[in-house]
């Protein structure tokens, strides 16, 4: 049986996975690209919105701080045109009211400081520099205005950080200006407690520019850190996105100030999608794990069973006398396929032995067509010496001759049975060689040495005198001296082997070769080969003739066949 | 039904996976543990370094513990603060030395347990320190001598008024002062003190000093309280207009002192941000950022007299917005 050619194709389990795992790797990136886009765009729109809501949030209360500081400054106003008595009481009572309003102060029309109220506290005598008013401001100003964020310097000891509102009073009083150091502590700790994101914060900022306040000032004013104030003070009010910060702008109601809120993509957006992006990666490996997983379940499903026909297919190919066909499992379809394969299994097994059988029918029909051939040249020899024996009145030998004979042709014969008792096999052997050697006139001699043990075996009929006939025509008739044939039957295991040896001239491998492949063409009776080629067919290749010859040494015949009973054959 | 076993067993690894998977996405990171040992937990300069700690904790989203002993002498105090630190486990210690080598055994132990170490202000004899953030004092000290110089004409007899020996910073800034003194050439140093870190000691001793020596004109304070002091022993002695005394640092007294006459300079440092800065590298470096961390960062230091007091510069550098004022 030739050896198939490699395997150049795929697997269907392979095609299968690697068919599903794509379009679903396909599909999941689409979806997760776009899911993604999607996402992003909504985090970045909820971050504006939230920096929006932050910083109108802080826009809102500081215009409330403000709103709140000029009804006070109206308020101041009006307790100073009362009388000295009632206005130092009403201040007083505004400042216990008011606690986060540090000192009211009043300057004359040159910006000398008259009178000032503070609870509990008294300017120092030398005041270097008052940051609270500014004589060229308030001049410059025809209402009430405001400064930044500063430190309150009047007072000894004390230094809290105040905005100040100035007002101008109405002229004819002492006082011409008015100023109320409001605290900025509760807008400062307001401002650094907003926090946009985590890292996020909002600082105050004036039209031009100016930090008005920032929670990380101390961190600005040492260069540890930035604002862009020149493009922030370009800035519309609005929310600003760009690749790391959002800045987010409003305008203060009533006031040049403005809240600027910063906040970072990075944390609001960034965070966000980068979780969002793990999560969608996890569910993209598992939906790919399940898709992998079913798709390999399905596969073998189908792959499997039809892999298992396909062994069973190609065991069948090697051995299919022997084969026993199992039925693969599976779905429905390689069921079909299975039982299909399975009878047509036994059909061809059948179709085989009825083939095989016609064969060995036929070739014993053959053989029995030549066994009932009887050589024609031995008859007449035989006849003619048995005719010449009775002309000399040798009428005993004749009778011997005639006996002989009659024996040949019966066992030959048999009743038509092709399996007959050892005993008889070696009669009709020696019978066939008592009437050649009459013939040959004594020129060799025989003997027999059966094991008697294998006398009740039965072998084929006809199989020694073929052999014992080529060893006197070919061995012994050239030779010069007695010849000498010995047939010997013995056990061997299981088998039985006859052995003919004579001392003949022997056959070089050649004629050996020859003789073993030659059909008897010329000659009428059975050849050697046909001899083998008989034991073959009844029992198989182990079993037949084996042939030793030395040239001048002569030559033995081995023959094996197995040990049969009387009805063995036929049973089997 | 080998396969489907296995088959099985597949499936219940992959429900792990996206479990696992889910956990991790849906649980918050969990807060890092920082903590600040400080100096001293009184003192203006630290609460304005506290001020900016906390800044940099709220920002980065950490879990700040500020702890300090009760004086600035205390270094067991600070090793065993270091050590139970270390031991409750604290991601970074940021580290204010009161003494530059005995502290460091106790820094280096709190490193092998795993903390990484940030100096601010005053840094320690260490290995382990992985940035240092705080005044360049010896360019301070430098400053501070400067300022006198500047300011007073003629020879300057100089007394020094500085705080514990061992502590680096206060080394480095006399140094400094002293390096520049000498190299004016019509400078000497007549009494060097080194007193406790506390306004009442260091006035005591400051009186003592300008008794003994009344020739000196002008004394050098190397840290607040003992600012604090010296301006207290000027204004009580009445040397107001004699001696020329350079602070350090900002404190209510010291500003007051500048107004008054008894204190003519202040070499301010910025405390917040050294508290900033340094809880901001302590995140860095627990988060794995570390690498591009400065092993020295320099936070401003700038002179305030008199004349610019009251500049907006000023005020932000002097006055912190967290104060509160009862």
């Amino acid at each position: 049986m030739k050896k198939d050619a490699p395997r150049t194709g795929l697997r269907t389990t392979t095609i299968l996975v690697a068919m599903v795992v794509s379009v679903v790797a396909i599909i999941l990136c689409c979806c997760i690209v776009l899911f993604l886009n999607r996402y992003r765009s909504a985090v970045v729109q909820n971050a504006r919105t939230s920096s929006a809501q932050a910083v109108s949030q802080v826009s809102t209360t500081v215009g409330n701080y403000l709103k709140d500081m000029t009804q006070a400054m109206e308020l101041v106003k009006q307790s100073i045109s009362e009388s000295a008595d009632s206005r130092d009481k009403l201040l007083f009572a505004f400042l216990t009211f008011r606690p986060d309003v540090v000192a009211v102060t009043s300057y004359s029309e040159t910006g000398q400081l008259l009178d000032c109220w503070s609870l509990g506290r008294e300017p120092r005598e030398n005041i270097l520099q008052n940051l609270s008013f500014d004589l060229d401001m308030a001049r410059a100003s025809d209402s009430a205005y405001m400064t930044a964020p500063h430190v309150e310097s009047l007072f000894e000891g004390y230094y809290p950080w105040v905005v100040t509102m100035t007002a101008p009073l109405e002229p004819g009083g002492q006082a011409a200006w008015v100023s109320l150091d409001l605290s900025f502590s509760s807008i400062s700790s307001y401002i650094n407690n907003v926090s946009i994101g985590q890292r996020g914060y909002c600082f105050l900022m004036d039209k031009t520019g100016n930090i008005v306040y920032h929670p990380q000032q101390q961190l600005l004013y040492a260069g540890l850190k930035s604002e862009q104030m020149a493009a922030l003070a370009g800035m519309q009010d609005g929310t600003y996105a760009n690749d790391t910060v959002i800045y987010c702008a409003a305008s203060v109601a009533d006031s040049d100030w403005r809240v600027v809120g910063v906040s970072y993509v990075d944390e609001l957006v960034n965070r966000n999608v980068t979780e969002m992006i793990h999560l969608s990666m996890a569910l993209a490996v598992v939906v790919l794990a399940a898709a992998v997983l079913t798709s390999w379940l399905l596969s073998r499903l189908l792959g499997r069973p039809l892999r298992g026909l396909t062994a069973a297919m190609e065991s069948f190919e090697t051995d299919a006398d022997h084969f026993t066909y199992r039925p693969v499992g599976g779905t429905r379809e390689v069921q079909e396929l299975s039982d299909s394969f399975g009878h047509m299994v036994l059909r061809i097994q059948r179709l085989m032995s009825t083939v095989r059988e016609e064969e060995v029918n036929l070739r014993k029909t053959e053989l029995k067509a030549l066994q009932a051939q009887i050589n024609p040249h031995f008859l007449y020899n035989t006849l003619d010496s048995i005719a010449w024996m009775c002309e000399q009145g040798r009428n005993a030998e004749a009778v011997r001759m005639v006996h002989a004979l009659a024996r040949l042709f019966r066992i030959s014969i048999s009743k038509g049975h092709e399996l007959i008792p050892i005993a008889k096999e070696i009669q009709h052997a020696e019978s066939y060689l008592q009437i050649q050697k009459y013939r040959y006139k004594n020129q060799f001699t025989y003997t027999f040495d059966v094991d008697p043990a294998c006398l009740n075996y039965y072998c084929n009929k006809i199989t020694l005198q073929p052999i014992i006939e080529n060893a006197i025509n070919h061995g012994l008739d050239l030779l010069v001296d007695e010849g000498e044939i010995d047939v010997r039957v013995r056990q061997d295991g299981d088998d039985i082997v006859f052995y003919v040896q004579d001392n003949g001239v022997g056959m070089t491998p050649e004629q050996l070769r020859t003789i073993m492949q030659r059909d008897p063409t010329d000659r009428t009776g059975i050849g050697i080969k046909n001899v083998d080629d008989r034991l073959k067919i009844y029992f198989g290749k182990g079993y037949g003739l084996h042939i030793t010859s030395e040239p001048d040494v002569g030559t033995c015949v081995e023959i094996r066949m197995p040990k049969l009973e009387e009805g063995d054959y036929e049973a089997k | 039904m080998r396969p489907s076993r296995r088959a099985g067993l597949l499936c219940v690894a992959l429900a792990w996976a996206l479990l696992s998977g889910c956990g991790t996405g849906v649980s918050t990171a969990e807060q890092y543990k920082v903590t600040l040992v400080a100096k001293s937990t009184q003192t203006e300069f630290w609460l304005s370094v506290f001020a900016g700690a906390e800044a940099a904790a709220t920002e980065y989203n950490l879990d700040l513990t500020i702890i300090g002993p009760e004086t600035e002498e205390d270094y067991e105090t600070q090793n065993q603060m270091v050590s139970q630190a270390a031991q409750a486990g604290a991601d970074a210690i940021v580290f204010s030395a009161i003494d530059y080598k005995n502290n460091a055994s106790a820094i280096d132990e709190a490193a092998q347990k795993g903390s990484k170490i940030v100096a601010i202000d005053s840094s320690v004899d260490s290995e382990m320190v992985s940035t240092y953030i705080g005044t360049d004092n010896y360019a301070a000290g430098q400053m501070a001598a400067q300022a006198a110089l500047d300011r007073v004409d003629g020879p300057l007899t100089v007394g020094i008024i500085n705080y514990d020996i061992s502590s680096a910073n206060g080394q480095e800034r006399e140094r400094g002062a002293v390096d520049v003194l000498k190299a004016s050439g019509r400078a000497q140093v007549v009494a060097v003190v080194n007193t406790l870190a506390e306004a009442e000691h260091a006035r005591a001793d400051t009186e003592t000093m300008l008794r003994r020596y009344p020739q000196i004109n002008v004394l050098l304070a190397f840290n607040e309280p003992t600012s604090v002091g010296a301006a207290e022993a000027v204004e009580e002695l009445g040397l107001s207009q004699q001696v020329f005394l350079v602070g350090f640092d900002s404190n209510v007294a010291t500003v007051d002192g500048l107004q008054d006459g008894a204190v003519d300079a202040l070499v301010v440092q910025n405390p917040y941000a050294m508290g900033y800065l340094g809880v901001e590298s302590a995140y860095q470096l627990i988060s794995g950022h570390g690498g591009t961390l400065e092993r020295v960062v320099d936070t401003s230091t700038q002179v305030v007299d008199r004349d610019n007091l009251f500049t907006m510069d000023s005020q932000k550098a002097l006055f912190a917005f967290e104060q509160h004022w009862e």
